[in-house]
C-alpha cells in the first residue's frame, strides 16, 4: 500500500517557475481526486514526474509543464489515464 | 511553516523529474554542423585536384570525394529536418520568427552542394547549420 504522503525533490526546469530545480514538495497520494490546475506527480515507464493538469475527459488527463519551453509533456506523449496520477503536490518547501 | 518544513525535512525524498528529458537528451545540431564542414572541405579538396591530365589516383580521388560531399550533404539535410520537426517547439518559434525560413533555405542549399562544386555554396550551408545551431544553444538550457 503506497504512503499517504511523499516528499520528492524537483529535478529539471519543466515546472518553473512554479517549482525549481533542487526545490522540496510534499505530496498527498490517498484519496487523489485530480481537478484542472492541480500539479500532480505521474508515473510514466516506471519514472515520476510532476506536471500540471490542463484537461481531463472522462479518464484521459492532458498534462503540461508550466516551462513550455522546456517540457516533455502530453503535447509529447499524449494524454495520461487517470490511474497514472500518484499524488497531488499540496505543498512546496523554500 | 518553519516546524512543518523540519518535519518534512525528516521524511525520505525521491526524485520527481521535471525535464524535457526525452528529446533534449538525444538532439544535437553538432553532427549537422560536422556534415556542413565536410561538404566544405570536400568542394575545397576536388577544386585542389589537377584539372589536366588526371592520373588513374587522381580520377579515383575525384570520385571518391564527390561520394562523400553527396552522402555528408543527404546526412546534413536529415539532421536539420530532424532538429526541425522534432526538437523544435512552437515557443521556440515564437523567439525565433525565421526559423521556418532559415531551415527550408538549410535544406535547399544541402540539395544545391549536391549539386554543384561550389565552394560559395557551401560555405553558405556551413553559415546556415551554425545559425540553426545557434538559435537550438539558445533554446537548448540543460
Amino acid at each position: 500500500m503506497k504512503a499517504p504522503i511523499s516528499r520528492f525533490i524537483v529535478n529539471g526546469n519543466s515546472m518553473s517557475p512554479t517549482l525549481k530545480d533542487g526545490q522540496d514538495v510534499l505530496s498527498v497520494n490517498w484519496f487523489v481526486n485530480p481537478k484542472v490546475g492541480d500539479i500532480v506527480v505521474i508515473k510514466i515507464e516506471d519514472k515520476e514526474i510532476v506536471k500540471r493538469i490542463q484537461s481531463i475527459h472522462d479518464r484521459e488527463v492532458f498534462v503540461e509543464g508550466d516551462n513550455k519551453e522546456e517540457s516533455t509533456d502530453s503535447r509529447y506523449f499524449g494524454p495520461i489515464s487517470r490511474d497514472q496520477i500518484k499524488g497531488k503536490v499540496v505543498y512546496r518547501l523554500w | 511553516m518553519k516546524l512543518l518544513d523540519a518535519l518534512i525535512k525528516i521524511l525520505p525524498s525521491k526524485p520527481v523529474y521535471a525535464h524535457c528529458d526525452i528529446p533534449c537528451g538525444i538532439y544535437d545540431p553538432h553532427s549537422a554542423q560536422l556534415a556542413a564542414k565536410t561538404v566544405l572541405t570536400m568542394v575545397q579538396k576536388i577544386n585542389e585536384l589537377p584539372k589536366e591530365n588526371p592520373t588513374v589516383e587522381d580520377r579515383n580521388s575525384f570520385v571518391r570525394m564527390v561520394k562523400v560531399k553527396e552522402e555528408h550533404a543527404e546526412l546534413c539535410k536529415r539532421e536539420i529536418l530532424i532538429l526541425w520537426t522534432d526538437y523544435f517547439k512552437p515557443e521556440h518559434l515564437e523567439k525565433f520568427p525565421d526559423l521556418h525560413d532559415l531551415v527550408w533555405k538549410c535544406a535547399k542549399l544541402c540539395s544545391e552542394n549536391k549539386r554543384h562544386v561550389d565552394e560559395g555554396k557551401a560555405e553558405e550551408l556551413v553559415e546556415a547549420v551554425d545559425k540553426i545551431a545557434d538559435i537550438f544553444e539558445k533554446t537548448h538550457t540543460h
